[in-house]
């Protein structure tokens, strides 16, 4: 019985991994969607960009900080590596920025088609730059997984699980506040709510929304590229990587309600833990689960669970 | 024979129910007679391959069914594949569990099947419009696609073979063939299909149902208040176009005699089916046809040229966007960017370094401005 339980415990905390994982991604997804009115096809690629460049910068600080020894290295050791996902958010900065400045701005009032056809255009060319960059090869990084695992953590209260899941799980958390916090409580953050729920008086009274658009395709891109590194370590970086993040994110979305902070936390850890609850009880479900919830939300609830954004965050 | 009308001071022929001017009615005679010549133009040369074609002409036949939605209700659907696939898998199926060999009836099985698959991802996608709706229908693709990978009866990551039979082949007329003469023969069936569904598609954009669309596509609310009953009339509009999707997908199958997951139902392939309605020119009854045929040549002389074909794809994509928004049929049709530039060229050879001079200048303010819109990214308003 005993057995079960704790079996049940830990597919509930993988499920909690992945949805903050998710939510990272989707949270980048909704604000755009529900500010700019884009629908970013490429945004999956943006998260696998995220990981390969993680690879990469992972290998450069690991190289710089070495493997953790007793407590004090432990510590400096995961300081370093959420430093380095930090460093690899921050080079999709610069992505998100081109895209929106360059290619999105010229199209904002043409046929909603164009601006899909326009961001399935950036998800081609941007796989591709991968596989000109990177290689067709999959690529790993076991270092920081073993490394972090080495460090006890679950084991200190009887149950065996790698202590990288809590790792995610607990940066999730201040991810998702943090969030909250820009939007609830900085200036910028309730610039942008405004221009979410009224473009045209956020520009009477004075807000850039061009500054707005960019920022917030930047923070999306940030977020997006924050997963990446997240999410790599435990597997693999491969070219087809984005695609299932991305249509798991627009189930999120249907689910959380389009727009909506909230909803995409509540909807990502929703999808994140039936997913991996399915993968013990009846495993040919696991891919249908989320798209039944979706379904069924679409038939009870079709505006989503928190319906759209912009008075609360 | 062809009957001559006077319409708006213009001549126009009619045929079989069919209006055109001379204009549109030789055009449309050269179209005929090019898709019955291909089998024979494509022995001519090495580079042309009679399965490249074809294939493009399937894929654009699904986007032709998309182009019913595009164009006169305005809603993009991601997720076309989806009912291509389910053509595709329905004639699979048909094949090796039910042991069906004749093509006509493992085609009116794959119209089945996407009749129904259109008529459930319609129902609960429907309710929304714009993105929410493009979302909702790469999802369920998205679905169907990862049922299709992971049920081991269709065959998983490897797809399924259409070879029913004592004769490893679909039967046509009750009868097998060679391979080479199975190509030919199934060729011309997929142009009497296209020909048959050019010309009711063509009627549909003559009926009132297309007035009903396009009103619900300019203004729902409105279209609401003048009484059409909006949402049977889309849900009816979506059908047809999934029917469109799924006769194609089962004459893909039946053609290549094998299905597979990443070919028919992944999300690139919704679009690849997008992109060819938009790249055709989505404004025209045949543009998604022809953009089908130009797209999938395109990447098979990409994938032999490079392996960075997608890359290709996607800088053609952006040129479409940004030069040519109405597409290929769009902007050669008499009106369009390209015969007025000729027009013009004509009449003053020296145009062109006029165009040249207009094309600076744009470059020019297009620099500045984003130059200074990264300056007010960067420092903000002073």
């Amino acid at each position: 019985m005993a057995g079960t339980l704790e079996t049940a415990l830990v597919q509930t905390l993988n499920g909690v991994q992945f949805g903050f994982i998710l939510f990272m991604i989707a949270s980048g997804l909704t604000v755009i969607l529900g500010i700019l009115d884009v629908l970013n096809l490429a945004h999956g690629e943006l998260f696998s960009i995220g990981a390969y460049a993680g690879i990469g910068v992972f290998g450069f600080v690991i190289g710089v900080v070495g493997p953790p020894s007793g407590v004090l290295g432990g510590v400096v050791f995961v300081l370093a590596v959420l430093v380095s996902v930090l460093l690899t958010a921050a080079l999709l900065l610069p992505v998100g920025t081109v895209f929106e400045a360059l290619f999105l701005r010229a199209i904002y009032d043409r046929d909603q088609v164009y601006q899909l056809v326009l961001t399935f255009a950036l998800l081609l060319i941007l796989l591709d730059v991968k596989k000109f960059v990177w290689g067709n090869t999959s690529l790993r990084t076991d270092a920081v997984y073993s490394a972090i695992n080495s460090i006890p953590t679950s084991e200190l209260v009887g149950l065996n699980y790698p202590t990288y899941n809590v790792f995610v799980i607990l940066v999730g958390i201040a991810v998702v506040a943090g969030l909250f916090w820009f939007f609830d409580r900085t200036k910028t953050g309730r610039i942008v709510r405004a221009t979410a729920i009224d473009r045209e008086m956020a520009t009477a009274i004075g807000v850039s929304t061009d500054r707005v658009f960019t920022l917030v395709f930047a923070l999306g891109a940030f977020l997006a590229g924050f997963a990446g590194a997240m999410a790599v370590p435990p597997t693999a970086a491969t070219l087809g990587m984005g695609t299932n993040p991305l249509v798991l994110s627009f189930v999120v979305i249907v689910i959380g309600g389009l727009g909506s902070l909230r909803g995409a936390f509540v909807g990502a850890l929703l999808v994140g833990v039936i997913r991996s609850w399915m993968i013990t009880l009846y495993p040919p479900g696991e891919i249908a689960a989320p798209f039944a919830i979706m379904a069924l939300i679409l038939l009870v609830k079709p505006e989503g669970l928190f319906g759209t954004w912009g008075e609360t965050a | 024979m062809p009957e001559r009308v006077e319409t708006d001071g213009e001549t126009r022929y009619r045929f079989l129910g069919v209006e055109a001017t001379r204009r549109e009615a030789v055009a449309l005679a050269l179209g005929v007679v090019a898709l019955f010549a291909i089998p024979d133009v494509t022995r001519l040369s090495d580079s042309l391959q009679l399965s490249v074609i074809h294939q493009g002409l399937l894929f654009g036949f699904a986007a032709v069914g998309l182009n019913l939605l595009l164009r006169h209700t305005k809603l993009t659907s991601f997720g076309h594949a989806a009912f291509f696939g389910t053509g595709a898998y329905a004639t699979a199926v048909l094949a090796k569990y039910a042991g069906l060999q004749s093509v006509g009836l493992l085609l009116l099985g794959a119209i089945a099947a996407a009749t129904v698959m259109a008529a459930l991802v319609g129902a609960l996608s429907l309710r929304h419009t714009g993105l929410y709706f493009a979302l909702l229908t790469l999802a369920f693709g998205q679905l169907l696609y990862a049922i299709a990978l992971g049920q081991s009866a269709l065959g998983g990551s490897d797809g399924m073979p259409i070879r029913p039979g004592p004769a490893n082949q679909p039967l046509l007329l009750g009868t097998t063939f060679e391979p080479a003469v199975y190509q030919i023969l199934t060729y011309y069936l997929t142009v009497v299909v296209i020909l048959v569904g050019l010309f009711v598609m063509y009627r549909i954009t003559q009926s009132p149902f297309r007035n009903a669309l396009d009103a619900i596509g300019q203004e729902r609310t409105r279209a609401r208040f003048i009484g059409l009953p909006v949402r049977r009339y889309v849900w009816a509009a979506f059908v047809i176009s999934g029917v469109y999707g799924g006769v194609a997908g089962g004459l893909y199958a039946v053609v290549r005699q094998y299905v597979r997951p990443e070919g028919t139902l992944f999300f690139l392939r919704s679009g690849d089916i997008l992109f060819m309605a938009i790249l055709g020119g989505f404004r025209t009854l045949v543009g998604p046809l022809i953009g089908g045929v130009v797209l999938i040549f395109l990447q098979d002389v990409g994938q032999d040229v490079t392996q960075y074909y997608e890359f290709l794809t996607g800088v053609v994509l952006l040129v479409l966007v940004y030069g040519f928004p109405r597409g290929i049929v769009g902007s050669l049709r008499s009106g369009g960017v390209v015969s007025t530039r000729l027009r013009q060229l004509r009449r003053e050879p020296s145009a062109v370094a006029d165009w040249a001079r207009s094309a600076g200048r744009t470059a020019e303010r297009k620099a500045v401005e984003s130059l200074s819109s990264l300056r007010i990214i960067l420092f903000g308003v002073d």
